[in-house]
């Protein structure tokens, strides 16, 4: 059997300067390939886990681990300096955080040159990163005289050409208008096609996340909550609210058809299956008046 | 007249580029108004017309009667606030009441005075006592904008434009930043522009909508009326509240078009 991309196994992290831990007794286990949405309110331990898998923690802060953290097997401090980083990309809500070139073109370059590339290989990644991202038109352009979209494209266009096994999206479309979430969207559905990759994503707004994700995590306080699939995550909406979390409009619809007996089965996660219930319903109840 | 009156405003930046292409809007003390389009539409631009720190290029702004281009910016930013999106890129001082305190004495307000509108404006925020003398860093993001809008509110303006005041934040923080924001509104008066681009916080504490698209605005009127409008929407490259996209799909099952919260929609099916 083939491992898990990752292994969470009775993690406990408390940074060296809080009072309370983090996360606490994490069990999580994600497949090859799989994509996952992390919700729960923020200082639920969303980040604190992302930055686990990629190795800034324990890396780069201070702080007391117990339990196991594995990527592909192997306990992430046990990989090689920069070995992980290789495995595992990361892309933050704030892309400028991860600028330091002058141009689009140097910035997508700079860190296959630092994984050691050779010539041929960095400009076919560039074109296949390119490509996927849309930024042709870019290449030339200073990141600071492009729109925030374009730049979000860019950062995660960056960490695409690293060719990382597992991507970790910490609310990657925060600062973007609805088109250009919407591109950036496209370009992970594309990606998740084109290539087995693994996924966290981190997202508030679960309307986003619902179309990509096989699975949802709930955080709260540290725990796992709830872990299911994501349509049968969706079963019990109290369970998620109470959290602080809201589900999609059309799903907590669905929810209030389900309670109410107005339609049974399992939740919608789209627009149109909440239309198609909410149809049948209305189809059931006038049948039923007329009989 | 209304207190903030734009007249076929235009703006170019020094380049050439146009940012603002004929907009004309007045608003009135007490609205609630939201300023929403696409990255690059202009929403900034216009933002930063109305609080002075930019001058039209042909046109005008008026604020209070006074024309923007002929009005000191100290008197301006008295009357229009405008508070960044990103706290932290507005915050430099090393306490929470030197950051409050810092746009009062830069127009040169007695430092009596600004001690009353420091604790005036902490009050307001609801930002603990005992936080006036930390380092805003040390403070939750959530309160670090509240000290942003405290250093807003001591200049005491009437207009008070918030860009993107919910980015970042989880469901709760964001109502939460949002009803302290009505309570301004309600309570003290105050007009409050928020610019965003989520529109379940539009449909739920927005009593108006100004809509840009490539550098004009394109729509001004009720949520409910704008969101009903996909001629609107689609220029604006803008998508309604998912629950409102599910009313209209259902418009034939006899569901009005001005649906825009799930409450609304659950009142509205149980009655069909």
């Amino acid at each position: 059997m083939t491992d898990p991309a990752i292994e969470i196994i009775d993690y406990t992290w408390k940074y060296l300067h809080s009072d309370g831990e983090a996360v606490r007794g994490i069990n999580l286990s994600i497949a090859q390939g799989e994509c996952i949405g992390l919700v729960g309110s923020n200082g639920s331990g969303k980040t604190t886990i992302a930055n686990s898998i990629d190795g800034l923690i324990p890396g780069q802060y201070h702080g007391v681990k117990k339990g196991e953290v594995k990527v592909f097997g192997t306990e992430v401090e046990d990989y090689k300096r920069g070995e992980l980083q290789r495995t595992v990309g990361l892309v933050f809500s704030d892309p400028e955080a991860q600028f330091t070139a002058m141009t689009v073109e140097d910035e997508l370059v700079f860190g296959m040159e630092n994984l050691g590339l050779g010539l041929e290989e960095i400009r076919e990644r560039l074109e296949w990163a390119c490509d996927l991202a849309d930024l042709h038109a870019l290449l030339e352009k200073p990141p600071y005289e492009i729109s925030g979209g374009q730049k979000q494209r860019v950062a995660l266009a960056a960490v695409l050409a690293m060719r990382p096994r597992i991507l970790i999206l910490d609310e990657p479309t925060a600062m973007l208008d609805p088109i250009s979430r919407a591109k950036v969207f496209d370009v992970l559905s594309r990606l998740r096609q084109e290539q087995e990759i693994t996924m966290v994503l981190i997202e508030h707004t679960l309307e986003h996340i619902v179309p990509l994700a096989d699975r949802m995590v709930l955080l709260g306080d540290g725990r796992v909550l709830h872990d299911a699939p994501t349509r049968a995550f969706f079963d019990d909406l109290e369970r998620i609210r109470v959290q602080g979390v809201v589900p999609p409009g059309v799903v907590g619809f669905s929810g209030w058809l389900r309670q109410t007996q107005r339609y049974a089965g399992e939740s919608a996660l789209f627009l149109d299956e909440a239309a198609d219930q909410a149809r049948r319903s209305v189809a059931a109840s006038t049948a039923g008046e007329n009989r | 007249m209304s207190y903030v009156e734009v007249d076929h405003l235009n703006f170019s930046y020094p380049d050439g580029t146009p940012a603002l292409e004929d907009v004309s809007v007045s608003l009135d003390t007490g609205e609630m108004i939201a300023l929403i389009g696409q990255n690059g539409s202009g929403k900034t631009t216009l933002s930063k017309c109305l609080n002075g720190l930019l001058h039209p290029t042909s046109g005008s702004v008026r604020v209070d009667g006074r024309d923007s281009r002929k009005t000191a910016i100290a008197d301006m930013v008295k009357r229009v606030g405008y508070v960044f999106q990103n706290p932290d890129h507005q915050l430099f001082n090393a306490t929470c009441r030197d950051e409050i305190a810092y746009g009062p004495r830069n127009i040169g307000i007695e430092e009596d005075e600004v001690a009353v509108r420091v604790e005036e404006a902490r009050a307001v925020v609801g930002l603990p006592e005992s936080e006036l003398d930390e380092h805003p860093f040390f403070l939750t993001k959530g309160l670090r904008q509240r000290v942003a809008i405290a250093a807003i509110l001591a200049l005491r303006p009437r207009v008070i434009i918030v860009d993107e005041p919910t980015t970042g934040q989880d469901a709760r923080q964001s109502v939460e930043i949002m009803e302290f924001l009505t309570g301004l509104n309600r309570d003290h008066g105050h007009t409050i522009v928020i610019v965003t681009h989520d529109m379940d916080i539009v449909a739920r504490f927005a009593d108006r909508l100004l809509v840009m698209a490539d550098k004009r605005l394109v729509a001004d009127g009720p949520p409910s009326e704008i969101f009903g409008n996909p001629e609107v929407m689609s220029r604006a490259s803008i998508a309604p509240p998912q629950i409102t996209r599910l009313a209209l799909e259902l418009s034939d099952l006899g569901l009005p078009s001005d649906i825009l919260s799930l409450e609304e929609m659950i009142e509205a099916f149980s009655k069909l």
